[in-house]
This record gives C-alpha cells, structure tokens and sequence, in this order.
C-alpha cells in the first residue's frame, strides 16, 4: 500500500550545491546539465544574470543562483555548472557550483517554508545527511523581473 | 469526422480567398458593368460555396447563396443590367458569406444569423428587374439555374459553366456577350490547366513549419561559421568545409525566400475599402495599384497592413475634395488615389498617393506653434518635409485643429508608431491643391537586418542600421568635433548642431563616470524626431573573416533572435543574435534607450540652435549675474555670464569682413563677430565704425562655434532682479531685466549666433 502511493506521487528532481548547502529544483524541466561555457554580459540587467549564452544558436540567460540566493561571489577555483531548464518553451541556464545527483522524492514529505511566500525556496525535505532546499525555477524568474522593475523605477 | 473537419479547413480557406476575389470582382464591376467574364466568375464562386456547403450541411449558408447565385445569374444572362446598388447588395452578400465562415472557423458551426432580410432584398431585386424583360426569356434563365442547384454538389466550376453555355448562346440579344462568355469559358479552362499545374507546383505550406526551416537553417549557419574559424589545412577537410560554406549560403538565400510573399495580397484588400470609403465621404475616388507583385517579409504584410488602410482612408477623407470643390477647382470630379510599392536599396518604398486638396504647411506650422512643439522663428527655417513630421505627432489634431488638416492626424501617429516599430520610415510630401504623397519605407525583412557592431567597454554591441544617420570621430585636439558638457549634459557640436550624446560604456554601466574618453566614435542615431549621439570605443568591421556577417560598407547583416522574456522588459536591447565566433552580441533597442537616457524629445523636433535656446533661457532666469556692455551706438545690453568664455581685445585693423560677416582669427581659427547692434536693428556694419580703434570680443562658448560679440566697452558683471520682460519679438533678443539698477535688454546668445550666421542682416 505504502510503496504504491510512493510510486505513483513520486517526483525527480535534480540536487545541486551552492557553497555547503544542497539545493534542488524538479528536474522535469531540466533538458540538459553543462559546464559553464562562454556567457556574453548583459550591461544594466539584474546581477543575478550573469549574461546571455548560445546553446547551439539558441540564445539563453544564464542566472547565477550564487548572487540570487545572496551567497558570496564564485571563487575562481569553482568550475560553474549549467543546467539548462526549459520553461514554456523558453530555456533557461541555472549556474550552481557543484551538480550531486538526480534523487526520487515523495512531494508530500515536503515542509512548505514558513512564511515568506514570495522567495524562490518552495519547501525542505530532510535527506539522509542533510537538507534539501527546493527552488522554483518559475518564481526565480518572477523575482528577477521584480527586482529589475524596481531598479529601473529608481533610477 | 476528422476528414470532414479537414476539408472544412480547405473550404474555408478556398473561400476566402475567393471572398477576397469577389471584392475585387465587384468593385471594377461596378466601375465597368459590362465585363461578362467577371460575372461569371462570381456566378461560379458563389456557386461553388453554394454547393460546398450543401455538402457540408450548412443550410443557412447554402440558403442565402443560392438566393444571391439567381441574380448573379439573372446578371451573367444579361437580364438584369449591374447598377451600383446591386453591386453594393452583393457586396453585403460576400460580408454576410464572411460572418458565416468566421462563424464556422471558430465554432464549427454557421451560427444562428441567417440574413432574412438581406435574402429578401435578393430576391426583390431579382423580381423587380425581371418583370419589365421578355417572359420567355425569364423562363429560360430559370430552369438552368434551377438545374444547378440541384446539379450534383460535387459539380466542378467547369462543368457547371458548360452546364449554363447553351442558355447564354441561346440568348439571342447578346451576341458580343456570348463571344466573352466563350473567351471566359476558354480564359477559365486555360485557368484551370493553370491550376492543376500549380498543384504539382506549389503547396500549401505551414507557416511555422516555414519559420522552423528558417530557424534551422540559421543555427546551420552559426554551425559552418564556427568550422571555418577551426578549418584546418587538411585539403579535403577544406574542401568539404568549402561546399558546406557555399550550399548553407545558398540554402539561407532560398529559405529566406520562403518567408516572402507579394503585396498583393495586402493590395488586393484596398479595392473594396477604397470604394466604401468613398461611398461613405459620398465621393469619387478611382483607385491605383502598381507593383503589388513587390515582395516582402509575410509577418511584414500584416504589419503594414492597419497603417496602410489607414493612410488610404486619411486620403479619401481628407484627401480628396467633394465632387463640387474638384469640379470647381477645375479638376475631375473622381479623384484619384494610388497605391504604390517599389523596391529600393533593400527597402520596399509604398507610397499613397491623392490629387487631392493637400496640406497646408502654414496650418501645420500654426498648429505646431500653438502645440509648443516647436518656436515660430525655427519653423520658419524647416523644411516643409520635416513641417509634416508634426502631423505625426501624438494628438497633433485634435477637434479645434485647423479644419484644412483636421482628421489627417488621427491615429499618424500611431501609424508612425507601427511603421517604425518594423524598422519603417514615414514620410509626407505634399503640395497645396494639387495632392499629397505619404512615402513609407520598410525593410524586407526582420529576420536579418543591417547593423553596426560597435565596442564599448569592452563589450561588443549592435546598432540597427535604420536608425543611424552618420559616424564621428572624436579628435582630441580641435574644435571641430568635440563634446562638451552644456550645463552638465554633455553634447557634440556638428556642423550647426548640438546634439546630445550618451556615452554607451558609462551609460550602461560598464567603466565608471570619472574619466571622459578624448577619442571614440560618436554614433549619430535618429529615433523619430529624437537625435543624439552614442559614444562608443570603436566601430567593429568586419576584420574576422570568418564572420557569418556580411560586410558592406562597414555594415553587418545579422541574423535577429529574440532575447528572454526575462531581459526584454528591460527595454532597452531589442535582441541579440550570434556572431561568428559564436559569442552573443546585444542588439540596442535604440528607441527605449532614448527614453530611459531621457533624450530631449521637443529640442531635437525644434531642431538645430532653438533648441538649446530653449534650455538656456531656463538657464538664464536662474542665473543672476550678467556681463553688461556698452554696444557701438551706446546701447546698454547684457550677456549671462554663464554664457561668456572669456573676453578679448581686438584692433579694428585684425577684423576682417568677409561677406556680410566680421571675422577675426584667433588660435589660428576664424572667430565670427558678432555685432548686437545690428540683431537690434540699430546700426550699419561693425568695420564702418570709426570712433574706436579696438573692439572688446565676447567669446561664446564653442558649443556655438567660434563665435563672438563685439562691443564697444564692458561696463561690469552684475546682478539681475525680478523676471525678464519679453518686450520684443525681434530674434536675438530674450527680453529686458533689471540688472543693476537699470533696464537692460539681454541678448539670446544662440539665437544671435544663429542669426548671424543664417540670415543675412539687412
């Protein structure tokens, strides 16, 4: 009964580390997993956004999870990651530091957070070692596009 | 069912193409009644969809066209004669035909209007006109096209026109009528021979399978560039690489063919519009339509095509006199509009054109004036071309607009909006009573646009050709191209202009404000009545080889790519495409730059000096010190002080008149004088004065040229009081103050260097 009902509710999603911390996003979406390429700036947008960059004549921003969720700048000695989400029909690069596994989980063991609705962080699952942290990639996009809105009403 | 939906698509389509056919048959029709052969083809449209939907089961439809084939057929046989309200009934026919169809597009259904009334008036006007012809005739008529309705639904046009022969060669009083019916018989045979042959030849095509090839073929050519940048000396690796080049190159050519279409089927709209407009206006208006085999861009078509009908309307309505001022005026009572499209230099050029009453640039201009968009004194000296440009203006008429050009604003500015936001150009030429001629200018394509690569802080950047009027190179010595900060925006000088510029790398944040860069090139743009200047580090030419971008002339073909939804609203790049080394190049959107740099809009309309003027007497009633001199003939007038460089003494002896200027060289470069008394009206020429051997020069600051104002003495530096009156409209003059504890006229610095310079003093 028990293995059923875990069979047919469970999600996939791939886990990722920024700094110590695992994160996760549902991994759906995610199209395909890469080094960091060539990331060509994009002058005035949000710091989150590292830049554009062309996946096979495919131009996509890169959002460097890093500066989004306020962590330190990426040191030099980390080699950057790209996983490639497509989001209707639009492609994203998520940049994080390390890329750890592709995990089954049970969406229900999920603890929503408690009160700030508006982050990208959708819930923690405690894993065997540590916690994971699920991100929206949607509600990072919409952040991002708030932040930007902000920024340019002041200036 | 599925099948049936199917063929329900392709009877759709098939019919409204032909609806549109209909239209165009119709009008001329009505322009030339006897045309047999259009008739019939009507006839057979009709019928067609008649049947069709019979088969389909859509009665009402099936219904309300059989009402309209009896007359069409009563017409093709010659016993009804076409009149304009037959024409204009079934004209409602084919819209009511239009209501169905979209009706069963969106629902599958034909819904519930059944046009009763519009069957009466069918049949009335059959009934009406039969009864006055010969009886015999009316039988004969009948029973064939009774034995086309129910004739197998199946029938084919062809058969169902050789059904209806023998009525028509029966039909004794119609002769000539009966040879055109034949040729149209032939005409429709060979059509079809056409046609089964354009089967085999042509397909019908999705238009997103074309896009998808295009797009395809795009990362094909991303894909051979980057093998040419890694090819080898490998010989046959080479050549391979060699052939991939050639063939991509050519497979890009044919497949951006495929997103091409004439304008015909834009043009072929206009005919029907055309004649309800002028319907409505109750005119005459006789339509033109040259080169619509024209070619361009398919999503272009639709995007002209709200502006085009626009601009057509505006020329019947306001165009085109009434019957009664044109006969009066000594012209034809019709008036004509033409339709025009050419290709020109990459661009298409359409132009509308009307023999109409055409604009009068005074009521522009007065209206313009009243607006604040630009001063009298700088519209005296506009173009009457770039006087036009105020109609597109947002609101420029209004409901107290001067009657002469009421209505030809509505909505200009809004077609400006469209035509521009493609990359167009709109422009207006026009002459009093003799006609008007709106020349719009679009790209071929958007897929692939001409641009300038330019560096900026270490960042590769392109800039849409369109937008771009001329490259400066900035000297670091010199004065001739220079930038300078005119209270604290800085601004190039060229020629006689000032123009405001952005420097891209401070500007977009990528080297900091402290250091102003002495050389660079400032990019020239326009963005509608907006110019100003981009100063960037240097302009890329195409020194990579391998580069995907053609180079002309220092121009980059680029292929456009959409950018993210997430950086688009930033509205300030419009896109991005790949270069050949495969890095991402931002391509400006260089009309959000021009609102988010908050670039002047009404000083650059205002054009040239004005506009500064306009700023600097903002400056001028803040600023409370004045240089005050003493003129040649004792007048007492006064500078602000911000406006004075320096002062300089010359000798009578080192001014040297050229012309009807005084010039004095200074640095080695000629310094114009100029004399305050004769802007004020009060003097003759500068070197005529003899009761002074020197001559004190104003220097003004070199944004205004060299230029400076000669006075007899300086009489102090002092303080103004309360506001400055405007007792004079004489151009050079802001008006008089208090300054010190007397009235003192001051002078507008750039309009007297303007003046100077540009009209010659009398």
């Amino acid at each position: 009964m028990n293995t059923s009902e875990e069979r047919t509710d469970q999600k996939r999603c791939c886990t990722f580390l920024i700094e110590d911390t695992c994160f996760a996003i549902e991994s759906d979406n995610v199209t395909e997993v890469l080094q960091r390429g060539v990331i060509n700036k994009v002058p005035l947008a949000s710091p989150a956004i590292s830049g554009l960059l062309n996946l096979r004549g495919r131009i996509v921003p890169a959002i460097d999870l890093r500066v989004f969720l306020e962590y330190p700048a990426t040191p030099h000695s980390i080699k950057q990651i790209s996983l490639i989400v497509d989001i209707s029909n639009e492609w994203y690069c998520f940049l994080v530091d390390k890329l750890l596994d592709v995990k089954a989980f049970d969406p229900h063991q999920v603890v929503p957070p408690t009160n700030n609705s508006s982050s990208a962080l959708t819930g923690v699952l405690p894993d065997t070692d540590h916690l994971i942290h699920f991100l929206s990639p949607e509600k990072i996009l919409k952040n991002l596009l708030d932040i930007r809105t902000e920024s340019l009403s002041v200036g | 069912m599925a099948d049936n939906e199917e063929f329900i698509s392709e009877f759709l389509i098939e019919a409204s193409e032909n609806l549109d056919q209909l239209d165009q048959d119709l009008v001329a029709l009505e322009k030339n009644p006897h045309a047999p052969d259009r008739l019939a083809s009507i006839f057979r449209t009709i019928h067609t969809i008649k049947g069709t939907c019979g088969f389909f089961g859509f009665t009402k439809l099936s219904n309300l066209s059989h009402h309209g084939e009896h007359l069409l057929g009563l017409l093709r046989d010659g016993t009804i004669n076409f009149n304009e309200q037959l024409a204009s009934l079934l004209l409602e026919l084919v819209d009511a035909i239009r209501t169905f169809l979209s009706s069963i597009e969106s629902t599958g259904k034909e819904g519930d209007a059944a046009f009763p009334d519009l069957c009466q008036k069918l049949d009335a006007a059959c009934l009406s006109v039969d009864t006055p012809s010969i009886n015999r005739r009316e039988e004969r008529v009948a029973s064939p096209t009774e034995s086309t309705n129910q004739s197998n639904q199946h029938d084919d046009h062809i058969v169902s026109a050789h059904d209806e022969d023998p009525v028509s060669s029966n039909d004794q009083a119609k002769a000539d009528n009966l040879v055109s019916a034949q040729s149209t018989d032939t005409s429709k045979n060979s059509g079809s021979t056409r046609a089964s042959n354009s089967i085999d030849a042509t397909i019908r095509v999705d238009v997103q399978l074309l896009d998808t090839i295009v797009d395809l073929v795009g990362e094909l050519v991303l894909a051979r560039n980057q093998l040419r940048t890694t090819a080898t000396d490998e010989p046959t690796l080479l050549d391979a690489v060699n052939r991939i080049h050639t063939v991509t190159g050519e497979l890009q050519e044919v497949a951006m063919k495929t997103r091409m279409a004439p304008i015909e089927q834009l043009f072929n709209k206009f005919p029907r519009i055309v004649r309800d407009v002028a319907a409505a206006c109750d005119k005459k208006v006789n339509l033109h339509i040259d080169g619509s085999d024209t070619e361009l861009d398919r999503t272009l078509i639709e995007k002209i095509r709200d502006p085009l009908t626009h601009l057509i309307r505006n020329a019947i309505d306001h165009g085109i006199e009434s019957t009664d001022v044109r006969s009066a005026g000594g012209k034809s009572t019709s008036g004509e509009v033409s339709l025009r499209a050419f290709q020109e230099s990459g661009q298409v050029t359409i132009e509308v054109s009307d023999d109409g009453a055409g604009i009068s640039v005074d009521a522009v201009c007065k209206k313009a004036v009243e607006k604040g968009l630009v001063t009298d004194d700088a519209a005296s000296g506009m173009s009457d071309e770039r006087i036009f440009q105020f109609i597109f203006e947002p609101g420029f008429s209004t409901a107290n607009a001067v009657t002469d050009i009421s209505g030809r604003g509505v909505g200009m500015d809004v077609v400006r909006t469209n035509i521009e936001s493609i990359g167009g150009t709109i422009d207006i030429s026009s002459q009093r009573g003799v006609g008007t001629v709106v020349r719009v200018r679009i790209p071929l394509t958007l897929a692939i646009i001409p641009a300038l690569i330019v560096s900026s802080g270490g960042e590769r950047l392109a800039i849409p050709q369109p937008y771009i009027q001329e490259l400066v190179a900035l000297r670091k010595h010199g004065t001739s191209h220079r930038i300078d900060g005119l209270e604290g925006a800085p601004v190039l000088r060229l020629r006689d202009r000032l123009i405001p510029v952005v420097y891209l790398d401070r500007w977009l944040g990528l080297r900091d404000w402290k250091k102003r860069p002495t050389s660079g090139t400032v990019v020239v743009v326009k963005v509608d009545s907006h110019e100003f200047g981009l100063v960037v580090d240097a302009v890329t030419t195409s020194e990579n080889q391998h580069s995907h971008a053609t180079e002309t002339t220092g121009l980059w073909f680029i292929v456009v790519k959409a950018i993210s939804s997430l950086l688009a609203p930033m509205g300030i790049y419009s896109g991005a495409t790949v270069m050949g080394d495969g890095s991402v190049v931002l391509i400006l959107d260089l009309r959000g730059i021009t609102m988010a740099a908050d670039i002047p809009a009404h000083t650059r309309r205002a054009g040239d000096l004005q506009s500064t003027s306009e700023g600097l007497s903002e400056v001028i009633k803040e600023s409370a010190r004045y240089l005050v001199c003493e003129t040649h003939y004792g007048r007492r007038v006064a500078v602000p002080l911000n406006q004075v460089q320096r002062l300089e003494n010359f000798l009578q002896s080192e001014i040297d008149p050229a012309g009807d200027s005084c010039f004095v060289k200074r640095d080695g470069e000629l310094t114009q004088l100029i004399d305050p008394d004769r802007i004020l009206h009060t003097s003759e020429k500068l070197e005529k004065e003899p009761t002074n051997s020197s001559v004190v020069g104003v220097i003004l600051p070199h944004e205004l040229g060299n230029k400076a104002i000669a006075v007899r003495r300086i009489i102090d530096v002092e303080t103004g009081h309360g506001s400055l009156e405007k007792t004079t409209t004489k151009s050079g003059l802001l008006g008089t103050l208090l300054v010190g504890d007397s009235a003192t006229e001051v002078l507008d610095i750039i309009a007297a260097s303007q003046w100077s310079e540009e009209s010659p003093l009398s």
